[in-house]
């Protein structure tokens, strides 16, 4: 590392920062409960990223590249000299870097990837299945990963967490079919709790989709979200306020400004986390140096600050942000049971939700839902939702009770009125 | 010119089978798959310009895959002391103990699996390039992109950004075992336009790409399609929304490719099939398709970015038709998977870079064309829609559901293009009965690789598919 430094400091570039990430990894994948394969993960990658500017100081380009710890100086040298270069070509406004700063650290529990590896195993080892409910194959993996930034502007920080995911699929079957249903979680160190509690949900809603009757053509209902297709919701709000998304003009969101015109239902309250419990994103400092925070971004319905890079954010005037890595969606003022009132459809299993931050766009094809018509509540499969964000988050209403997904916290359930129903049963 | 090889690889090669050789007095079977591809990723906007080496494929690293008893363990590193192959083996060998004595204390079960044939096999593939990522004129391809942007921003006020960008990757890669030495290296490159357009708060975009078995100089293309970008987003923001509902249907190539893909290449990936996750290992030798339907799937079936000469478990390309007029024929496989169901490698077990473990994975995957004209197809719909622009699209192979999202339907009433679009579109559908219903199939074809697959939503590698305009019925929403 100091050859590398030592080369960088000597190479003529307006600023450089080396991220040097070193991953120790055990992996298993299993078919039902036999070892398909079991790896091991031993790597380190030292990414460079130079800064270049224009003579006249207006300009400046940068250009990453990755050195590889077994090649030579006179190599490490031309390939420096290469990436200055190339970012001398690349014009854009020019910007500085992050200075150093303090930041409030984070406690990690002792760990290590064979005892998370383990409770991983024992986890699945442990769930109850039937003949009719069963885990059909699964992959863990188990990183401890090692992150330091040096930089030319005196930043040398380091910090090392646990980043594990573990993705399972569940089959449900009756005499005359077999469904799948897919999972995927995301953890620093393993939960069993949380994945026990949520695979016998998807069990249940295994054997409710074996029974589900084709979607009925609805044009448009009320439809609550919850977990996964929740958080592509909340990510909408985030994305909206990134600095990026503001400077090129993809976000017309202003500071002191609601996000929207006749705002009818709740208002939405995001805050980006210092720290969320046993989050895999869990950083006292973000790629490019800044300390990261607790911000409130929208305080009930009212914009209140952007995030992001340190580029995008200098040129929108915002210096003094960074990038956010644990958030919270919240502000629902109803229950969850008052947001699961009336007719709607509860829609638990898409093929694939989406929620297009640019457009607005919501779309996905149902693979389990449940129509609830104020009496009787039936599951129903096939067919697709869809509609836009910028209409329907000014009607959105939000459970008031909470859940945490990965990195983020949100409301148990989002309910959006007016949803377009693609079905084609009566 | 012939993509050159590697430096580093050839100066490892003697080393690594050091190792292989070393591993085999502890596994019956040893593999070592080792990779160094270097990259070029041009990105020029309106509001931002970055250059760097990171592509999906770039990557230096080293995977060894051991088997013994039945079991199969992977070691994957990319900091190679290549003078002290012992030190480095009792590395691999610790670290590999060490998982396994876990698994061996939480009483794991083994899937046994056979040892892979290992027939001798001595192979060194060079693509041909005009140029190489490495040495790319950068300085010239950053001028074309930034005057193709400020040409975008100029031809309409709608105009919020322009996003132009050209990948190439220089792909090198070397598979050894006790009785295998396989060299290749090729290059393949892809470049494309997002305009950004915003008109009244309401946001849209389009996406026009190219791609190649070919270098960088696969970016002069570009421009030519930076009109349609461009007035393909304009079109948009005037979009409508679709009456969901069933309808007559023609899809253009991009989205052909994505029925391909999507409803119908990840049915078949047979890996699936070891874990009964695909309805296709039940419809072998019977019809899933109108007798107008025929599918192929392989990295020789065509000259894009997949077009490699071995996988990444040292099996050779292959051109595998997976439906002949309408009749599923066979799927693609890896090589475990061959081995636990008995079947033949087709040269599709391929990892995400190094770090990854192999899975059954699309190359090219494409639909054949047939003898009808687009007019006359066009013609043929009372009412419906031509879908144009892939969007994304999602796997359901345990039970054959499609989800395809679809840019822009263009209405047709009776045989004509109305002019009225909509945007965007949901596809979905049973794919038997989807392809079942193709009834015009057009007598060109296209195929795109500027996209890239995950295997549920991870284990990202790239692809290419395409086929011809197909006519059938489907319900849109």
């Amino acid at each position: 590392m100091e050859k590398l430094i030592g080369i960088l400091r000597a190479s003529g570039a307006d600023g450089w920062e080396i991220r040097d990430t070193q991953t120790k990894g055990w992996e298993f994948y299993f078919i039902k409960h036999q070892l398909d394969q079991h790896r091991v993960k031993e790597v380190r990658h030292v990414n460079l990223t130079v800064y270049k500017k224009s003579e006249d100081g207006k300009y400046i380009g940068f250009c990453d590249g990755e050195v590889y710890p077994d090649d030579d100086e006179k190599t490490i040298e031309k390939q420096v000299s290469s990436l200055i270069y190339s970012a001398s070509l690349m014009k854009n406004p020019v910007y500085a870097l992050n200075q150093p700063k303090a930041a409030q650290s984070i406690d990690t529990k002792p760990y290590t990837v064979r005892e998370i590896s383990r409770d991983f195993l024992n986890l699945m080892n442990a769930v109850k299945e039937t003949e009719y409910k069963y885990i059909n194959s699964y992959e863990i993996f188990v990183n401890e990963q090692t992150f330091r930034l040096i930089t030319s502007e005196g930043i040398d920080v380091k910090e090392t967490s646990p980043v594990s995911m573990m993705e399972v699929v569940v089959n449900a079957k009756d005499e005359k079919h077999e469904i799948e249903l897919y999972r995927m979680y995301r953890s620093g160190t393993c939960d069993p709790s949380r994945i026990r509690e949520d695979l016998e949900k998807t069990m249940r809603y295994g054997h409710d989709r074996l029974k589900a009757k084709p979607t009925m053509h609805l044009n448009s209902a009320p439809v609550v979200f919850s977990d996964s297709n929740a958080l592509k919701i909340a990510d909408f709000f985030l994305d909206r306020t990134n600095a990026a998304y503001i400077y090129r003009g993809m976000s017309s969101w202003k500071k002191g400004e609601p996000y929207a015109e006749e705002l009818r239902g709740d208002r939405v309250s995001l805050r980006a986390l210092r720290y969320l419990d046993n989050s895999y994103c869990n950083r006292i400092y973000d790629r490019e140096g800044a300390p990261v925070r607790d911000l409130s971004l929208i305080d009930q319905g009212i914009v209140k600050a952007y995030h992001g890079s340190r580029m995008f954010s200098q040129y929108i005037g915002n210096d003094d942000s960074f990038i956010v890595s644990n958030f919270e969606l919240s502000g629902g003022t109803a229950s969850e049971e008052e947001i699961r009132s009336g007719s709607y459809l509860e829609a638990v299993e898409f093929s694939d939700f989406q929620v297009d931050s640019l457009t607005g766009d919501i779309f996905g094809e149902i693979r389990l839902a449940y129509w609830h018509d104020g009496n009787t509540v039936t599951p129903i499969s096939g067919g697709s939702v869809s509609g836009n964000m910028n209409e329907l988050m000014k009607t959105m209403r939000m459970s008031s009770e909470m859940k945490q997904l990965s990195a983020a916290r949100i409301p148990a359930a989002i309910r959006l009125e007016h949803v377009t129903i693609a079905g084609e049963g009566e | 010119m012939k993509a050159p090889f590697s430096e580093y690889l050839s100066l490892i090669a003697q080393p690594l089978k050091d190792v292989v050789s070393l591993l085999q007095n502890d596994y019956e079977y040893v593999s070592a798959l080792a990779s160094d591809s270097k990259g070029l990723n041009v990105r020029i906007s309106a509001h931002a310009k970055s250059v760097s080496d990171k592509t999906m494929a770039n990557e230096r690293g080293i995977v060894f895959r051991a088997a013994k008893e039945g079991r199969y363990c992977e070691y994957a590193f990319n900091e190679f002391d290549y003078e002290h192959p012992q030190q480095e083996y009792r590395r691999i060998k610790a670290a590999l103990d060490e998982q396994y004595e876990l698994l061996s204390e939480t009483g794991t079960k083994i899937y046994e699996t056979p040892l892979p044939k290992d027939e001798p096999c001595t192979l060194f593939h060079q693509s041909q390039t005009e140029q190489l990522p490495e040495t790319a004129d950068i300085d010239g391809i950053v001028k074309r992109f930034t005057s193709l942007c400020e040409k975008a921003m100029n031809m309409t006020s709608f105009m919020i950004d322009c996003t132009l960008s050209g990948q190439s990757t220089h792909v090198c890669k070397m598979f050894i075992t006790a009785k295998r030495m396989m060299k290749q290296s090729y290059v393949y490159s892809e470049a494309t336009i997002v305009p950004v357009v915003s008109k009244e708060g309401r946001n849209q975009y389009a996406y026009e790409g190219i791609s190649g078995l070919c270098g960088p100089e696969l970016f002069d293309q570009l421009g030519a399609k930076l009109e349609k970008a461009v007035n393909d987003a304009v079109e948009l923001l005037d979009a409508g929304r679709i009456v969901p509902g069933e309808y007559e249907i023609i899809t253009s190539p991009e989205v052909t490719g994505l029925i391909a893909h999507e409803a119908f290449g990840h049915g078949v990936e047979m890996d699936m099939f070891v874990k009964n996750r695909a309805l296709g290992a039940e419809y072998i030798n019977q019809r899933v398709a109108s007798d107008l339907v025929s599918m192929h799937e392989g990295a020789l079936c065509a000259e894009n970015v997949t077009s490699y000469a071995f996988d990444d478990e040292g099996n050779p390309a292959d051109d595998v038709t997976e439906i002949d007029h309408g009749i599923l024929k066979t799927g693609i496989c890896d090589e475990l998977s061959a081995l636990r169901l008995g079947v033949r490698a087709t040269g599709n077990g391929k990892r995400e870079n190094f770090e990854h473990k192999v899975y059954t994975r699309m190359t090219n995957t494409v639909f054949d064309s047939g003898t009808d004209k687009v007019e006359d197809m066009i013609a043929s719909v009372k009412y419906g829609y031509l879908l144009e622009g892939m969007e994304s699209g999602m796997e359901d192979p345990k039970h054959w559901g499609i989800q395809c999202i679809v840019k822009c339907g263009r209405e047709i009433i009776d045989g004509k293009l109305t002019g009225r679009i909509v945007s965007p579109v949901i596809l979905t559908g049973y794919v038997p009965q989807v392809l079942g219903n193709i009834t015009m199939v057009s007598d060109d074809r296209e195929i795109f690789g500027t996209g890239g697959c995950g295997k549920g939503y991870k284990e990202w590698v790239k692809v290419a598919d395409g086929g011809p305009y197909l006519k059938t019925k489907a319900r849109l929403g």
